[in-house]
């Protein structure tokens, strides 16, 4: 079979590719160029020729023996990942990106750039597994339980499943870098990437404020406020600020103050103690099924951020707009904008995007 | 997938194989002239005959005398030694620098030339107009500004565009400014009078007339007007110091001679291979267009404008069929990156670009192959485009 392999210049996916072609498989190595990594146009081409990912999946493809190429597909990105990220911070959520490029960019607009080269199918080097149960493809949680990301993949349009090959699925990170040590990968040792791809610097708020207009509410002052609607304190954008989050409230107060809830319409953001955080449902939207969809009444595991175990619930409500969950348990920091994965024991169900919460304590 | 048997390689603009003659003149210096070429024994005697040798060669080939020819380690390093030595000359003399360029030149010229504006000079960029390089707006510049050196390449890497360099060096010498060339793609290419060569200084390069890569020279009718980049060591005039590469140059001295001897009959042959599959790829692509097709191009060079085509995509197909070609040029990264010289030809243009490019490794027996190769793969790579 020949396969295209999404190679980030990281230690997963250059295994994934050494995996690929110890199978025997005819393997295509792709590296997707997301976006220039300077805003300065005159230095930009210098600096994206120079990407570090891209020269090392290179050398990793050279190793194995197997073609590479550059795809740029920074219309695409700049389109269904960052203009969406911007415009979420803009609504007052708190987007998962990588979620948005595994739904779009890493899969679809790939396997579209493999069928031109004869490619039957896409691979990745996530943490996730495909299997078949008669015949029909079923995505699981990644063998090893601490690098699991079963979590971003949710989005993948359905009918692909089928054409896609996660290698690492069975295997733990140790392994995998001490695969890539065993095959000499030059990648073997490189630290994991932690940062949002597109936001270099680490600080999201460079970006916004470059995309949006200065005058944006989500860049402009407003109130911090209690449950009561009391002021407790002043913002400087509401875009600064996610549910959950323990900080930059001020007044000495700190220790006791969580972000609640983030309201656009009048820039406050809701800030209270930390037992307020503890909500008893969730409605999600955006949503994409792997699965057919689950029948109210149905109990399942969700999983409401990347890092946070799955959460046993009730399906309340479904139509096509969303779905209601309720927790057997209250969640805490419940975050408009991002993911909340159904799971059924290892596989995915779905997903979609939060969109607000139910039962608030308050 | 289907891919032609053996494969076909169509971007000898990027770099050509070493022939032969060159790998065999170098095998000879590489065993008998270990010496370096600045001892005075016999062993760097030796190697300085050698070196000197090569250097008479390149000479006769072109036409000039032994004495302006200048070995450097490539082109971009002879570019960046024509201007970036200027501005380095002119600033010690208390002279704003001031470099013109076209706006298609390789950017080991146009990054050169920005260095002129880092220093608090000026690099004045001259486009298109109607189609052709705007010459009165040279003249404007040439008359007005008085700058330290204009650069303008022979032939574009790009499209095979052949610049006016004979009007260019005109009115440079008229206005008693130096002109500079980047030759790389025209030596061996085009046939013409080296003596009668309008520039006054040229850049040429082994790599691309199946020479070794790292070898190249600077012909210059007068070195006085450049300082050096690198430091260290007397040799070539002070201008490129460090101990010579002479095996290099002899391969650099092979190649040019075969190159220029062998230039007349090379370039009809590659001109009528490049008509070939022009003529059937405009016939099989509907919309395709020849960058550069309106205006005089040098014959092994063939660029296609491929609206709604995806470049990248497109050139991996065509790898995975069994045919390299390149887009614009190589970037160091494989991704395409927005090409100069397009954007001054077709302003605000989005269309992909295709880059043939013809030499001693192909045959009039690959036209057909690589023109349904070619269609079939534009085809494939045309139904991508997402809405």
């Amino acid at each position: 079979m020949r396969i295209l392999v999404a190679m980030s210049g990281g230690v997963d996916s250059s295994v994934a590719a050494a995996m690929l072609v110890e199978a025997g498989h005819d393997v295509v190595g792709a590296t997707m160029k997301t976006f220039c990594y300077s805003g300065e146009a005159a230095e930009s081409r210098k600096t994206c020729c120079g990407l570090e990912g891209i020269r090392d999946a290179r050398l990793v493809a050279d190793r194995l023996g197997i073609a590479h190429y550059v795809f740029d597909v920074e219309d695409e990105f700049t389109r269904d990942v960052i203009d969406d990220f911007v415009s979420e911070y803009g609504r007052g959520r708190t987007p998962n990106p990588c979620v948005r490029c595994n739904s779009n960019t890493k899969f679809r607009d790939l396997l579209k750039r493999g069928r031109v080269l004869g490619c039957d199918g896409v691979a990745s080097g996530h943490y996730a597994r495909l299997e078949r149960n008669n015949g029909e493809p079923m995505l699981l949680r990644g063998r090893d339980r601490s690098k699991d990301q079963s979590y971003f993949l949710w989005g993948l349009p359905a009918d692909l499943l089928g054409l896609l090959h996660f290698p690492l699925g069975e295997l733990t990170k140790p392994e995998v870098r001490s695969r890539a040590r065993q095959l000499g990968l030059e990648t073997a040792d490189k630290p994991e990437s932690q940062e949002i791809c597109f936001v270099p610097t680490g600080n999201y708020r460079d970006l916004l404020a470059k995309k949006l207009l200065p005058t944006h509410p989500a860049l402009s002052p407003g109130a911090i406020v209690d449950t009561r609607g009391r002021i407790v304190g002043r913002h400087n954008g509401y875009s600064g600020y996610t549910v959950g989050q323990r900080r930059g409230i001020g007044g000495g107060r700190a220790e006791r103050y969580h972000v609640l809830e983030i309201r656009p319409a009048t820039r406050e953001v809701v800030v209270g103690p930390r037992e307020l955080l503890e909500v008893g449902g969730v409605v999600v939207g955006e949503l994409n099924w792997l699965t057919a969809p689950p029948e109210p009444g149905r109990n399942l595991q969700v999983q409401i951020r990347y890092r946070s175990p799955a959460l046993a619930c009730t399906v309340a409500a479904l139509n096509r707009d969303g779905i209601e969950l309720r927790f057997d348990e209250p969640a805490r920091a419940v975050t408009p904008g991002q993911s909340s994965v159904l799971f059924d024991g290892d596989r995915v169900v779905g997903g979609g995007r939060i969109d607000r919460v139910t039962n608030t304590g308050y | 997938m289907p891919g032609i048997s053996p494969p076909i390689y169509l971007d000898h603009a990027a770099t050509t194989p070493v022939r032969p003659e060159v790998a065999a003149a170098m095998s000879a210096s590489l065993a008998e002239d270990f010496g370096n070429p600045s001892s005075g024994h016999a062993w760097g005697r030796r190697a300085r005959g050698r070196l000197e040798a090569a250097r008479a060669s390149v000479a006769a080939s072109l036409g000039v005398t032994p004495d302006r020819v200048l070995f450097t380690r490539g082109g971009t390093e002879s570019d960046n030694l024509a201007v970036l030595g200027r501005i380095r000359h002119d600033l010690e003399a208390g002279v704003v620098p001031h470099v013109v360029t076209s706006a298609v030149e390789h950017p080991a010229v146009l990054e050169a030339a920005e260095r002129a504006r880092r220093e608090g000079g000026r690099h004045t960029v001259i486009g298109f107009r109607a189609g052709a390089f705007d010459l009165d707006a040279l003249e404007g510049t040439l008359r007005d500004d008085r700058p330290g050196l204009v650069s303008c390449m022979w032939v574009n890497n790009e499209t095979g565009l052949v610049l006016p360099i004979a009007e260019i060096g005109l009115l440079c010498r008229r206005h008693g400014v130096p002109l500079h060339s980047d030759a790389v793609q025209a030596v061996g290419k085009i046939p013409f009078e080296w003596a009668e060569a309008p520039a006054d200084l040229l850049t040429l390069t082994g790599h691309k007339i199946y020479g070794p890569k790292g070898t190249g020279a600077l012909i210059a009718r007068d070195f006085g007007t450049l300082r050096p980049l690198h430091f260290g060591g007397g040799q070539e005039r002070g201008l490129r110091p460090g101990t010579e590469d002479v095996a290099g140059a002899a391969g650099l001295a092979e190649a040019v001679r075969l190159a220029v001897a062998e230039a007349p009959a090379e370039s009809a042959r590659l001109g009528a291979l490049r008509d070939a599959v022009e003529t059937g790829l405009l016939a099989r692509i509907p919309g395709a267009r020849v960058n550069a097709g309106s205006l005089p191009r040098a014959p092994h060079i063939l660029s296609l404008g491929l609206p709604g085509a995806d470049s990248d995509t497109l050139l991996a197909a065509l790898d995975a069929s069994g045919i390299a070609a390149s887009g614009g040029s190589a970037c160091a990264s494989g991704s395409s990156a927005p090409s100069g010289t397009l954007a001054a030809l077709y302003p605000g243009d989005g269309a992909a670009a295709l880059r043939l490019s013809f030499g001693r490794l192909n045959r009039s027996r690959d036209a057909a192959p690589v023109v349904l190769a070619v269609a079939e793969a534009v085809d494939r790579t045309l139904s991508l485009v997402s809405p």
